[in-house]
């Protein structure tokens, strides 16, 4: 990855910081990598396992940053932009067109948590080699779920680009089937999915930290006294309230990144709610986070005439 | 078990001050018989109204919860309902992906002098509510 | 009394039911995308072949744990109207299938609540009351390194009895008195003769964890002089990417910080006691506002000083971490503690 390092070294000339990526503790794993200093830049990769959103570092900075985004990540910059939550002239992006990672999760479980000593990758397979054997997959089959219905393998906003373009032939309705096909459920059946998924949540808040659009954090509500909106206990309805929490506060702003699902421990399915709530947001607003840099997300105005919502008789 | 129960059950409402709460004044002054599974909390506007109020009130045993705000185009602080409108309408459309009927949820305009709409909302919705009789969220099995 | 016994692989549903008439039994249970200790119930299918995602801490240590109720008689606020309910917890629980470094894990917390002049109550009569019994593991799982910090996949601290899986069944060793318990001589068998294969698979096990362990296979408590350790650089160096969230201590087997909240709902309520996190901003938050951790950078430098200086400094030498590989192996952004404390330990650059 030439290309790589050299825009890297290049922007990095102008900012002193860039965060990209590095390998990590295995070769499954890659972890963020904050260049400071010249010879960091050596370490820099990318690859299928640079899972990582970014951005999510970025509403904290209090300095100029050069940051690598795939072309969902990017919608988290223009996200903040409408939002206020950067400034344009702090970040300077380096795109790149993106074919899809790997579900690392899922990978994890395919092979039953061994330690992992090796991968090699050839066209559309892959060889992981764990401290007992050797197994071979197809790329597809360990695909991220988000990136088999990725509309934006392009970054949207850059200023460096890396990669050929990528197509794209995802339509809006493919992307959002799986919540079509959710809702087709009885009631009953969606509150005895959520109990047992959100049953298993432990409020790590993991989800919530690695979600760029969480930029309350230390002051989320969730965990704060005053105004006490959950309790301590871990009971089923405390947990419903967080991940309540974290939806209502994301409606009209999940850029669908992913990261809640992909950080859980216990692989609740997070993103889900959220994705509702954009679909909603398409359907009432004609909104869609992350596009345009002059959109308003919708939570944050108002028409005096809503041309979709309609006085509800009971 | 949506069978009509005859038991009391917990609504809770939340009232504009400016308007719905007058009103539901309005129709007490004026006798008009309304049930009394109704519980209010009065509110500034219905713009304070934050959709996890709701959620809150259901997670803590509510079986119905109401919203009530001054009409379009006459909050007393001009834009709060506009506002609330659009979070309420998201609510509504988000509590049924959980599994929560949307119908235990119904928000609205009611204004001050408005006693006999007033009596007719919480009629029908308590109506509505001891259709759907109480909200059941069941306690998975814990450790410890 | 025989202390090893072998029980066939075909008997094991029988064998759980009979335990679980012992008392209240844990397994390891799939739950979809996850593993985690669940009570026993019958039919319920054990996972034993992948490390727990979450360690069985929680079922003699809960997440939130009801220290007692309370209830004004009268007027609210007045101290001498206040009926307290206490709360007895005798039962007997029973944790089957749990990892070594898991029971390793227990050790850690016993020394803070138990082997104290003033134990923790709540987690003694707990833990006095509970049955271990542990799956020695044959080969490492990501992130694993417990030989690193004095364990082993075969080690047996903290355990009551070992399990070894091997091919026809599971052998079960005895390792403490309560550890007859998961003797039940109606469903085993003697189990002497396949000692030798367990052995072997103990080294075949040791040697792949090594192997996949390389240089940081033996990691040594902090020297309180550690010079990088008040190094605000070293920490935005090597922590910038954490994310500051609860996840690797809430997985993390020999964490042990609590909260108590008081959950008051009108005339009545509870006093709840609940894990918390020194990753967590409030943790150190104060009433005045003030907060002297306030970024990640130095709570988790508290982390890492907490399980590899300060608790060994005050247990002789004992580090606070078993080694389990649960925070590494899922922490979103892979920070990983055993490259922190290596990192640490390294001659200062210039
Ligand atoms: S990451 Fe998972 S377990 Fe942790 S708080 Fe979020 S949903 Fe719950
Ligand atoms: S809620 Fe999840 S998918 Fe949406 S922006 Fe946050 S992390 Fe990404
Ligand atoms: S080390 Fe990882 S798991 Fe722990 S707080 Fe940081 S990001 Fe979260
Ligand atoms: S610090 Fe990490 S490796 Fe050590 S015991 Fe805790 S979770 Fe396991
Ligand atoms: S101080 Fe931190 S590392 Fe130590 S036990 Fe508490 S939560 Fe775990
Ligand atoms: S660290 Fe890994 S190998 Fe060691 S006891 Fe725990 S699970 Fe087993
Ligand atoms: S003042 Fe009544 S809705 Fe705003």
């Amino acid at each position: 990855m030439v290309e790589l390092k050299e825009k890297i070294s290049e922007v990095f000339r102008d900012t002193n910081l860039v965060i990209c990526w590095r390998e990590g503790f295995d070769p499954i794993h890659a972890t963020p990598h904050f260049v400071r200093e010249e010879s960091q830049i050596e370490d820099s990769i990318f690859n299928l396992f640079c899972v990582h959103n970014l951005c999510v570092y970025l509403p904290f900075l209090k300095e100029k940053a050069g940051i690598l985004v795939k072309g969902c990540d990017s919608r988290t910059l223009i996200q903040f932009l409408q939002e206020g939550l950067i400034r344009r002239e702090d970040v300077v992006i380096i795109g790149i067109s993106c074919r899809g990672i790997i579900d690392v999760g899922k990978l994890m479980r395919e092979v039953l948590y061994e330690a992992v000593t090796g991968v090699s990758i050839d066209g559309d397979s892959i060889k992981v080699k764990t401290v007992s054997r050797e197994r071979e997959f197809q790329l597809t089959s360990l695909l991220a779920d988000k990136c088999k219905i990725c509309r934006y393998p392009n970054p949207l906003i850059y200023d460096h680009l890396i990669g050929e373009p990528v197509e794209s032939k995802v339509s809006w309705d493919m992307a959002y089937e799986d919540i079509r096909e959710f809702e087709k459920k009885p009631l009953e059946d969606r509150l005895s999915f959520w109990t047992k998924e959100i049953g298993k949540c432990i409020r790590c808040y993991a989800c919530r930290n690695a979600c760029p659009l969480c930029i309350c954090r230390d002051r989320c509500i969730a965990e704060t006294r005053d105004p006490h909106f959950t309790s301590q206990s871990v009971e089923l309805k405390e947990k419903f309230m967080f991940h309540f929490i974290h939806a209502v506060h994301l409606a009209g702003r999940c850029v669908e990144c992913g990261e809640c699902e992909r950080a859980c421990p216990v692989g609740i399915p997070v993103k889900m709610m959220k994705k509702k709530i954009n679909l909603e947001m398409k359907e009432l607003f004609d909104y869609e986070t992350g596009i345009n840099v002059d959109d308003k997300p919708p939570m944050y105005t108002f028409k005096a005439e809503e041309e979709k919502i309609k006085e509800h008789e009971l | 078990m949506p069978q009509e129960s005859k038991k009391e059950l917990r609504i809770i409402g939340f009232l504009c001050n400016w308007c719905s709460y007058g009103g539901a004044d309005t129709a007490g002054v004026s006798r008009f018989k309304q049930p009394t599974d109704l519980r209010i909390v009065r509110v500034p506007c219905s713009g304070r109204v934050d959709p996890l109020f709701v959620v809150r009130a259901f997670l803590s045993g509510a079986d119905g919860v109401l919203v009530s705000g001054c009409h379009p185009r006459d909050c007393h602080y001009s834009d709060g309902n506009y506002y609330a409108r659009r979070r309420l309408e998201m609510l509504k459309r988000l509590l049924p992906f959980f599994g929560i009927d949307d119908r235990r949820f119904h928000y609205t305009w009611v204004s001050a002098s408005e006693g006999e709409r007033w009596q007719r909302v919480v009629t029908e919705f308590t109506k509505v509510i001891h259709g759907l009789g109480p909200l059941k969220i069941e306690e998975g099995e814990e450790i410890g | 009394m025989e202390r090893i016994g072998f029980l066939k692989k075909e008997k094991i549903e029988e064998y759980l039911q009979s335990l679980s008439k012992k008392g209240e039994l844990y397994v390891p249970v799939d739950v979809g995308r996850a593993v985690k200790f669940e009570k026993y119930l019958t039919g319920s299918s054990i996972c034993l072949d992948r490390p727990p995602t979450l360690p069985p801490k929680s079922v003699i240590y809960p997440q939130s744990e009801r220290l007692f109720k309370f209830k004004f008689k009268k007027d609210e606020g007045n101290v001498d109207l206040i009926e307290i309910e206490e709360v007895e917890d005798t039962k007997k629980r029973i944790i089957f299938g749990a990892r070594p470094c898991d029971s390793a894990g227990f050790s850690v917390i016993d020394n803070v609540f138990i082997q104290t002049d003033t134990p923790d109550v709540y987690y003694e009569r707990r833990r006095m009351n509970s049955f271990i019994a542990a799956k020695a593991c044959d080969k490492p799982s990501a992130g694993c390194f417990c030989i690193a910090v004095g364990g082993g996949p075969f080690d047996d601290s903290g355990s009551d009895a070992l399990i070894t899986e091997l091919e026809e069944g599971y052998l079960i060793e005895a390792k403490t008195e309560k550890g007859s318990l998961f003797l039940d001589w109606e469903l085993i068998e003697p189990g002497d003769d396949h000692l030798e294969k367990k052995l072997k698979k103990k080294e075949e096990s040791e040697r792949l964890l090594s192997e996949y362990l390389g240089e940081l296979k033996k990691i040594e408590p902090l020297d309180p002089k550690t010079e990088s350790f008040n190094d605000e650089n070293f920490w935005k160096r090597h922590l910038s990417k954490c994310i500051s969230c609860g996840l690797c201590t809430y997985l993390c087997p020999t964490c042990y910080c609590f909260n108590i909240t008081d959950e008051k709902k009108i005339f009545e309520g509870e006093r709840i006691r609940s894990w918390d996190s020194c990753m967590f901003f409030h943790f150190t938050l104060e009433a005045s506002g003030h907060n002297p951790r306030p970024d990640k950078f130095k709570r988790f430098r508290n982390r890492v000083g907490h399980k590899f200086m300060f608790y060994p400094e005050k247990y002789s030498q004992l580090i606070a971490c078993c080694g389990c590989g649960r925070c590494i192996r899922f922490c979103p952004v892979s920070v990983d503690i055993r490259e922190v404390v290596f990192e640490l330990q390294k001659p200062r650059r210039v």
